[in-house]
């Protein structure tokens, strides 16, 4: 049983009007239409979520973009049910690295229903799938329970990645990047190095409050607690799309 | 109940590549279960119970514990390399070495004990 969860923004815009009739049809056709969920102002996607899964439903197919899947993000990856998009307009970067394509053709990637196991990121108890970003790097990594530390000497980013397009998203490993800008030799001259850190949790401690980016969505605070939940998330990917992992 | 959680997460790691850059500084107790490459600081200990790299601008200020090694850097502090430790020729330990197989090229630089094979034979 299909639930399809439109977000308020698809509903809105009339230039999405034709997209999602070609999309309903084409749904009807390869016979996997369903229940629809329109969000809407002061109506809780979580909520509404939660009680069409209480109602048998299988499968919650987002159209929206990564916006609209953060919103049930949380629900979803904590019940059975399995999640599938059809990406709308702007702010697809998860479909596109589920391999799942814009529009109406994601209609027949969801009836061929290729449906893959993917860990689930968490920090401060919220859950993220793609990664995090915090520029301007100035805190300290605290890993392994606080045994050991790493902090940047030079000015630096750091990026946490779960599904990335060179990261496995089914390995029960995050894998946190620090691109640093060194000066060396004579001149000073600048050059940027990388430094990776595979692990399963880790903390990020500053005495200032930092701002970061969790799925694109702004955090700010003095104290993150990053970890993992393996082989959390059931998602619907794309009918040819391989994971794979960077080769150093 | 901690000890059974680092277990099983250094188990999990045991084939990722840890890579400490420069500008990047490890403080404390840094283990590891897959190949680590390190070209920035550390202090405290090193250990890894896979292949262990120190790049020429790498700063180890630490005891190194590793099943396999090779040096460009420098070390200070003791080393302990259960297969083959290769010290190249811009290395610098300051420490007692200890290993199975042990390379040395010209140029190297060891201030301390060496101890070879069953650590009866000892070099100094």
């Amino acid at each position: 049983m299909y639930c399809y969860l439109y977000d308020e923004f698809i509903q809105e815009h009339k230039r999405f009007e034709r997209e999602l009739l070609l999309i309903e049809n084409r749904l009807t056709d390869l016979g996997i239409a369903g229940k629809i969920s329109r969000l809407a102002l002061f109506r809780n996607a979580e909520e509404m979520i939660r009680d069409e899964i209480e109602r048998g439903v299988k499968t919650v197919v987002v159209l929206g973009n990564d916006e609209t899947m953060r919103k049930i993000l949380d629900v979803i990856s904590e019940s059975d049910v399995v999640l599938g998009l059809i990406p709308i307009g702007p702010k697809n970067e998860l479909a596109r690295l589920l391999g799942i394509p814009q529009g109406v053709a994601a209609c027949d990637v969801l009836s061929a229903r290729r449906v893959e196991q993917i860990d689930v990121g968490t920090i401060n108890g919220r859950k993220f799938i793609t990664g995090i970003t915090v520029p301007n790097f100035k805190a300290e990594l605290m890993c392994n329970d606080g045994h050991y530390r790493i902090v940047a000497t030079s000015q630096a980013n750091l990026e946490i990645q779960n599904l990335a397009d060179i990261a496995n998203p089914c390995d029960g490993i995050l894998e946190a990047t620090i691109h640093a800008s060194v000066r060396s030799g004579w001149l000073g001259r600048t050059h940027k190095t990388q430094s990776i850190l595979p692990f399963q949790s880790l903390a990020i401690r500053s005495e200032k409050p930092i701002q970061l980016f969790a799925d694109g969505q702004e955090m700010q605070g003095t104290r993150f607690d990053i970890g993992i939940e393996p082989m959390m998330l059931k998602v619907i990917i794309g009918k040819q799309h391989v994971f794979t992992t960077a080769l150093i | 109940m901690f000890t059974h959680k680092k277990d099983q997460s250094m188990a999990q790691s045991a084939n990722h590549e840890t890579i400490i850059a420069q500008g990047v500084k490890v403080e404390g107790d840094f283990h590891s279960q897959g190949d680590v490459i390190i070209d920035g600081e550390v202090t405290g200990s090193l250990e890894t119970a896979q292949a262990l790299t120190i790049g020429e601008r790498a700063r180890i200020h630490a005891n190194v514990i590793a099943k396999t090694a090779i040096v460009a850097g420098e070390v200070k502090g003791n080393m302990h390399v259960a297969e083959r430790l290769e010290l190249l020729a811009t290395s610098v330990v300051e420490g007692d070495v200890q290993t199975a197989n042990l390379s040395i090229a010209s140029g190297a630089t060891i201030n301390g004990k060496i101890s070879m094979g069953n650590g009866k034979g000892v070099t100094e």
